[in-house]
């Protein structure tokens, strides 16, 4: 189903004569397997890249066989369709509320049965605002597991392209921090504002420069992004022995 | 007899008896000073003479005196007999045309002056034949006497015996269970039957060997054989299955006193119960050829369920399914994800991808029997495998490979054209114009034959003590997707959406040995999330993964039928009862009970069995007598397929040890302080000077009262009638 807005758009480009909206996109799959799912949460800025998915859901689209919907779900952790999201995403750039304990509740028992997050500090403040706000949510909800920096060989930097170095709107770390529940990353973290490096306006252009790297690390990103999407609906399957020699192979190791 | 002698006990006291016969002696003078008035001086004194004899006589009758006379009384002596009855005195003595039994009764009863009668005369004689139990003989008994039965419990025996007879003669070859230690200990002669040195005989002792063995993993048996009379012979020892032989060693007799014990080995190759023999080949001159074989069964299961899953796409559906295999620690799951599909744009050389070749020809041409299971899950098959490669799959599950069909909008929608090629294998057909949907949440329900399937027994606290499995699948979380397909009229179909039409959601089917399962949605996952989001956990899809793979993969724990066969073994002649168990439909049930049971024996012919109820509901015993020792066949058909089992029956020479132990008895003898006789003993003799250490004896006292002879109370009345009639006749009356 087209939305509104790309209705519109196409209608105005068409009038005009010049293409507002890029042909060469698809409206996405029928019957996604993936959307985004963002958490709006009370205080702070629940939303500061509004309009990352398109292009994200577009270039897992293009690289990938997973067959994806532009269009993010946005819920409240009340809202008990939380649970069927396949991958939980949430951003923000302030100190937010603290959860309630019911939110909590739910948040420990969806990452504990197999739910994904991806959280992300588009402003990379390390102690401050979000950053200080989301760990301590984090170990309030799961106080027996705690943040860590992923290694290297996690199965994340492997699951689709084979990443050395992180992308983002900016480089505030060269790794991406989890929380591991059984061998499953239930919890993955950035401070790099990747969603801002995947932004892009109704006309095409990125929203956001990325520096210092520029376009080099905005495809980096979106490799950042490729890999967790993948990771979330695969898990560690690259980890498994038959990869193994092909990886360490590429990897001249 | 001793002399005899006289008690007094009087019944009145001494201060009463002297005053009256005081009082008896002054009556005496009374009456003498009465008479002497009219009679001379002699007569009346005669008369009170009289008077006072028979008053004295009555006061003596009271003073009770008995005459007791004493005689010395001899006990003869109990002795008990006991014959050896068990199996192995059916065994011929070397050289002679009788058996050890036929031995044992001649000694006993045999020549001019039979050795029982000369005991019976001077002892009082028991005879007991004793087999897996004492029981006493009678005469007539000793002529019907036949071996037969287990060894004899020396201990048992002596409890019993010990209380009444001084000593016990065991007639036997010495194959007796005694335990050295245990009481209680009293004089047994033993008398030895049966020749050790001319004994001939090799048997296998017995085997240890794993009642359970892994797949293509070489499993060990020890082989313990026993030989007697074959010191310095080799002998092979052979392992077979049916007539095929699966190895072969040879054993060097080094020293006949000593057990030998040889390794066999063999890898089996498929999966089920294996039915093997071991056996030493008959020599020239054995006493019995019966024990040289022993038939075992050994279960041969994976060491871990290997399963091959095909996704079509990363989807929560592959996640959450790997997550539940994985939690599994007897499954080995290898998994290929399609990454990318071929119309999909690389941005990035080789070297910065992790993407692997998908070896489709070294999987689906090579290494697809390797594999206890394959999974496609939502996987477009036709883009990527060839006709040959379906063609393979087909076979792998015509072998008795498992095969899982889940759904998505790729397997049956993208990919059905090319599904046609496996359509004889899948339990469902397409509907026309129906692909797959995703428009409306579809609730599913269980089918009648879903409750009864031991698939979907999933344990009723997950249900949260809800008992009732309807209502529990009622209550699982609605599906997003499904695939809207027909069910073939040879699949079973467990679960089916709930509303509308009825969508088959999870379908079985067998084909050849194998067995199909498809399960119509992409979007099993939800029913995780579903339960956790109620504040419940994930045990219920984790288990329905699991069973669906235990299934799938042949275990028996699932079979709708199954047949437990007796822990302690079963023996030909004996009444054996094997466990029959109905998981879902009681087939036995209704007034038209659709199931057959039967029990075939080692040669192929059907013998007579019983059924009945056990204990529990959908619990049978199916009783029969197996009258030879082999392979027997436990079957059990019923409307949806049936169960073979085989059961090794041991035979009644398996392991059998008949080889005279006259150690033993003289092990017996001695610890029990009786006597080992050897050949040319005089048994009678032997039993005599035990039983005149034993000889009990005691004195007979016989007690007289003499106031109560008629000759005491003649005398009395003689007296009175006297003295009445001196009186008459002298006048005074």
């Amino acid at each position: 189903m087209i939305s509104r807005r790309k209705f519109l758009s196409a209608v105005l480009s068409l009038a005009a004569g010049w293409p507002l909206f890029r042909p060469s996109l698809s409206w996405g799959s029928p019957f996604p397997q993936f959307y985004f799912t963002q958490i709006k949460y009370r205080g702070g800025e629940w939303d500061p890249n509004p309009l990352y998915a398109e292009a994200m859901v577009e270039e897992l689209e293009l690289r990938t066989s997973i067959d994806a919907s532009k269009e993010r779900r946005v819920k409240e952790l009340s809202d008990p369709d939380l649970f069927f999201s396949p991958f939980l995403y949430m951003a923000g750039r302030y100190e937010f509320d603290p959860f309630t304990e019911q939110e909590r509740e739910t948040l420990r028992r969806f990452l504990t049965y197999g739910g994904f997050l991806f959280a992300e500090d588009t402003v990379g403040a390390k102690g401050f605002g979000f950053d200080r706000a989301f760990r301590k949510e984090m170990q309030e909800i799961l106080p027996d597991h705690d943040m860590k920096r992923l290694p290297p060989d996690h199965a994340v930097y492997q699951s689709f392209y084979l990443i050395g170095s992180l992308g983002g709107r900016q480089i505030v770390n060269p790794y991406l921090e989890g929380i591991t529940i059984n061998r499953w990353t239930a919890v993955m973290y950035s401070q790099n504002d990747l969603s801002g490096a995947w932004s892009r306006d109704r006309y095409g252009k990125w929203i956001n420069d990325c520096l210092p790297g520029g376009d080099f690390q905005r495809k980096a990103a979106f490799k950042t992004g490729i890999n967790i999407i993948v990771y979330s609906l695969t898990s560690d399957y690259k980890k498994d022995l038959i990869h193994h020699p092909f990886i360490r192979r590429r990897q001249n190791v | 007899m001793n002399p005899a002698s006289i008690s007094i006990t009087p019944v009145l006291p001494l201060w009463i008896m002297i005053p009256l016969f005081c009082l008896a002696c002054a009556l005496a003078a009374a009456q003498y000073g009465a008479t002497r008035k009219t009679l001379d001086k002699s007569r009346a004194f005669i008369l009170s003479f009289l008077r006072l004899l028979a008053l004295s006589l009555i006061l003596v009758f009271a003073l009770n005196p008995s005459l007791v006379t004493r005689k010395e009384q001899r006990i003869s002596p109990a002795i008990a007999i006991v014959v050896d009855t068990s199996q192995s005195m059916g065994q011929a003595v070397p050289g002679e045309n009788v058996t050890r039994l036929d031995e044992a009764m001649a000694f006993l009863r045999g020549g001019a002056s039979p050795l029982l009668t000369a005991m019976k005369e001077n002892f009082d004689v028991s005879v007991y034949g004793l087999a897996d139990s004492l029981r006493p003989l009678e005469a007539g008994d000793l002529d019907l006497l036949k071996a037969g039965g287990g060894k004899g419990d020396v201990n048992g025996t002596l409890e019993r015996l010990r209380w009444k007879n001084a000593v016990a003669v065991f007639l036997s070859d010495g194959n007796l269970r005694w335990n050295e230690s245990a009481e209680p200990r009293f004089p047994v002669i033993t008398v030895p039957m049966g020749n050790p040195k001319d004994y001939r005989d090799i048997l296998i002792r017995g085997v240890k060997a794993p009642s359970l063995a892994f797949r293509d993993r070489e499993a060990i048996m020890d082989v313990t054989i026993r030989s007697y009379g074959y010191e310095g012979s080799t002998l092979p020892v052979l392992l077979k299955d049916s007539e095929r032989l699966l190895a072969a060693r040879e054993i060097s007799i080094q020293d006949d006193t000593e057990e030998t014990t040889v390794s066999l080995s063999f890898t089996p190759s498929e999966v089920g119960m294996k039915n093997l023999s071991i056996a030493v080949p008959p020599q020239v001159g054995e006493s019995i050829v019966g024990n040289n074989e022993i038939n075992l069964s050994i279960h041969v299961i994976r060491d871990k369920t290997r399963i091959l899953m095909v996704s079509g796409t990363p989807s929560m559906n592959y996640r959450f399914m790997r997550a539940a295999l994985k939690d599994d620690p007897s499954v080995d799951l290898l998994s290929f994800v399609i990454l990318r599909s071929p119309s999909d744009i690389l941005n990035v050389p080789t070297q910065e991808q992790s993407l692997i070749p998908f070896p489709v020809e070294t999987l689906f041409s090579k290494e697809l029997t390797n594999f206890d299971l394959v999974i496609f899950d939502d996987f477009s098959y036709p883009l990527f495998l060839t006709p040959d490669h379906l063609e393979s799959i087909r076979n792998f599950v015509k072998g008795g490979g498992g095969f899982a069909i889940i759904g998505g909008p790729h397997v049956f929608h993208e990919g059905r054209e090319g599904l046609s090629q496996m359509a004889d294998l899948l339990p469902f057909r397409f509907v026309e114009r129906e692909s797959y949907r995703r428009d409306s949440p579809v609730r599913v329900k269980l089918s009648q034959e879903g409750a009864e399937h031991p698939m979907m027994r999933l344990s009723d606290d997950l249900s949260g003590g809800e008992s009732d499995p309807f209502l529990f699948w009622q209550e699982m979380p609605p599906l997003d997707g499904i695939n809207p397909v027909e069910a073939k009229r040879s699949s079973v179909v467990l679960l089916e959406s709930g509303k509308g039409i009825p969508w088959p959601i999870l379908m079985l089917s067998d084909y050849g040995k194998g067995r199909v399962l498809a399960l119509a949605t992409d979007c099993s996952w939800q029913w995780t999330m579903g339960m956790v989001a109620r504040g419940k956990g994930n045990q219920a899809y984790l288990r329905l993964v699991h069973r669906m793979v235990r299934w799938l993969t042949h275990d028996p724990g699932l079979d709708a039928v199954q047949i437990l066969l007796p822990e302690e073994g079963a023996s030909a002649g004996q009444e054996t009862d094997v466990r029959i168990q109905f998981h879902g439909k009681d087939w036995t049930k209704g007034a038209d009970p659709a199931v057959l049971f039967s029990v075939v024996n080692p040669g192929g012919a059907s013998i007579e069995s019983k059924l009945k109820p056990a204990s529990h509901p959908g619990e049978y015993l199916l009783s029969f007598l197996p009258k030879e020792g082999g392979i027997y066949r436990i079957r059990v058909e019923t409307p949806v397929g049936h169960l073979e089992e085989p059961m090794v029956v041991a035979g009644p020479f398996e392991s059998f040890d008949a080889a005279p132990d006259h150690d033993q008895l003289k092990k017996i003898a001695a610890v029990t302080g009786g006597k080992y006789l050897s050949r040319g003993d005089d048994l009678l003799k032997a039993v005599e000077g035990y039983a005149r250490k034993m000889e009990r004896r005691f004195i007979e006292e016989k007690r007289l009262p003499i106031w109560a002879t008629p000759l005491m109370m003649a005398i009395v009345l003689g007296l009175v009638s006297s003295e009445w009639y001196l009186r008459r006749r002298w006048g005074l009356l």
